[in-house]
C-alpha cells in the first residue's frame, strides 16, 4: 500500500461530484476522503467540485487497474466516495460522478467546471431538497406456496398422486411467475405515484443479492424526505403484498445516483 | 454469531449495493486519468461474480 508519507511520483485530483457555489465547506471539515486524503472544494464560476489531491502511485492508471481488482481497496475507496458524498447530502444537492472519476490536476477540474457549469448548476437545481431512497422486494417462495395454499409433499406418493402434484406444481411456478410480475409493476407504480422520478432497475439474481428469496422489485426513487409518503407507501405495501410472501427493503437516503444522466451529453 | 475472519454476509451485501451505485450509476465523464467503461464494467462484473461466491459458500458452510 501506498505510505502517504512517502514522495510521491506525482499528484492528481480525485473527484466525487459536483455542488452549488453556496456550499457550505464547514460539512465536510474532518472528512476523510479516498487515500485518507482531506477534502477540497475546487470551486467554478457556476459549481464547485469535491475533490481530494490523490498519489499517482495509488490512483494512476496502471495501480487504479490493479487497485479496482483488489477487493479491500474497491470496499475502502467506495465506502470513502459515498461517506464524502452523504456528508455533501447532508448540507447541499450534489450530483455523484462515478467512483474513481481523476482529474491530472486542479486546472482540469476547471476546465470540466468551466465547460459543464450551466449543465450542472441545472441540474443541481432540480435536486435541490431531494434525496434517493432505494426499494428492493423479495418473494420468500415457502410463503407464498403456503398462501396458495400447496400441500407438503406425501411421503410415499403413488404414480397418480406423483403426476397430479407436478401438474399443481407446474401451475404453481406459473402462478408465482404471474404474481411476481404483477406485484413489481403495482408496487413500482404506487412508490412512483408518491415520487418525483422514478427507475425499475433490474431485479438482482439470487446468487447476487445473497438471499434465497427471489429479488422481484429492484427500484430508485427521487423523494423530498427520507420519512415521507414513500416510507408510508412501503409499509402499505407490505401490508398489502406481505401476507402473500413478499417482503420490502427501504435503503437510504443516497446521493442521487439514480438521477444524474450517466452521460452529460444526454441532456 | 461466530467470530469469523470474513465479513459477515449482511456486509458484502451492503457492499454491492453501495458498488451497484458508485460503478454502475453516478455521471460518468472523462477525466484525464480514467479507466474504460468498458474497463469499470468487467471490474463490476468481477465483483458481482467474487461476492455471489462468497454468498454462495458461506451458504453451504451454514449448510443445508
Amino acid at each position: 500500500m501506498t505510505d502517504p508519507r512517502a514522495p510521491s511520483t506525482g499528484t492528481a485530483y480525485y473527484t466525487y461530484g459536483v455542488v452549488p457555489l453556496d456550499f457550505p465547506a464547514g460539512a465536510l471539515e474532518g472528512a476523510q476522503g479516498v487515500g485518507a486524503r482531506p477534502v477540497e472544494l475546487v470551486g467554478g464560476d457556476a459549481v464547485a467540485a469535491l475533490t481530494s489531491l490523490v498519489s499517482l502511485d495509488e490512483f494512476g492508471e496502471e495501480p487504479l487497474h490493479a487497485n479496482l481488482n483488489d477487493r479491500e481497496w474497491l470496499e475502502r475507496t467506495a465506502r470513502a466516495h459515498e461517506d464524502v458524498l452523504e456528508r455533501a447530502l447532508s448540507a447541499a444537492p450534489v450530483i455523484p460522478f462515478r467512483l474513481c472519476t481523476v482529474y491530472r490536476g486542479r486546472d482540469q477540474v476547471l476546465d470540466l467546471l468551466s465547460e459543464r457549469g450551466a449543465t450542472f448548476a441545472g441540474l443541481l437545481d432540480r435536486l435541490r431538497g431531494t434525496v434517493e431512497l432505494g426499494v428492493k422486494a423479495y418473494l420468500d417462495r415457502a410463503r407464498f406456496l403456503e398462501a396458495a395454499g400447496a400441500a407438503p409433499a406425501p411421503a410415499s406418493p403413488s404414480g397418480r398422486e406423483y403426476m397430479l402434484r407436478r401438474q399443481r406444481e407446474r401451475t404453481l411456478d406459473e402462478e408465482r411467475e404471474q404474481f411476481k410480475a404483477e406485484c413489481a409493476r403495482s408496487s413500482h407504480e404506487r412508490l412512483a405515484a408518491v415520487a418525483l422520478a422514478a427507475q425499475a432497475n433490474p431485479p438482482q439474481p439470487p446468487e447476487v443479492s445473497g438471499r434465497t428469496d427471489e429479488m422481484l422489485l429492484n427500484g430508485a426513487y427521487l423523494v423530498e424526505a427520507a420519512d415521507g409518503p414513500l416510507a408510508e407507501a412501503v409499509a402499505e405495501l407490505e401490508g398489502a403484498y406481505g401476507p402473500r410472501g413478499v417482503s420490502y427493503e427501504l435503503t437510504g437516503p443516497w446521493p442521487p445516483y439514480n438521477f444524474v444522466p450517466r452521460d452529460l451529453a444526454e441532456t | 454469531m461466530s467470530e469469523s475472519p470474513d465479513r459477515p454476509l449482511e456486509q458484502q451485501i451492503t457492499l454491492l449495493e453501495l458498488v451497484d451505485r458508485v460503478l454502475n450509476k453516478g455521471v460518468v465523464l472523462s477525466g484525464d486519468i480514467t479507466l474504460s467503461v468498458a474497463d469499470v464494467d468487467l471490474v463490476y462484473v468481477g465483483l458481482r461474480v467474487l461476492l455471489a461466491s462468497v454468498g454462495t459458500l458461506e451458504r453451504l458452510h451454514e449448510g443445508p
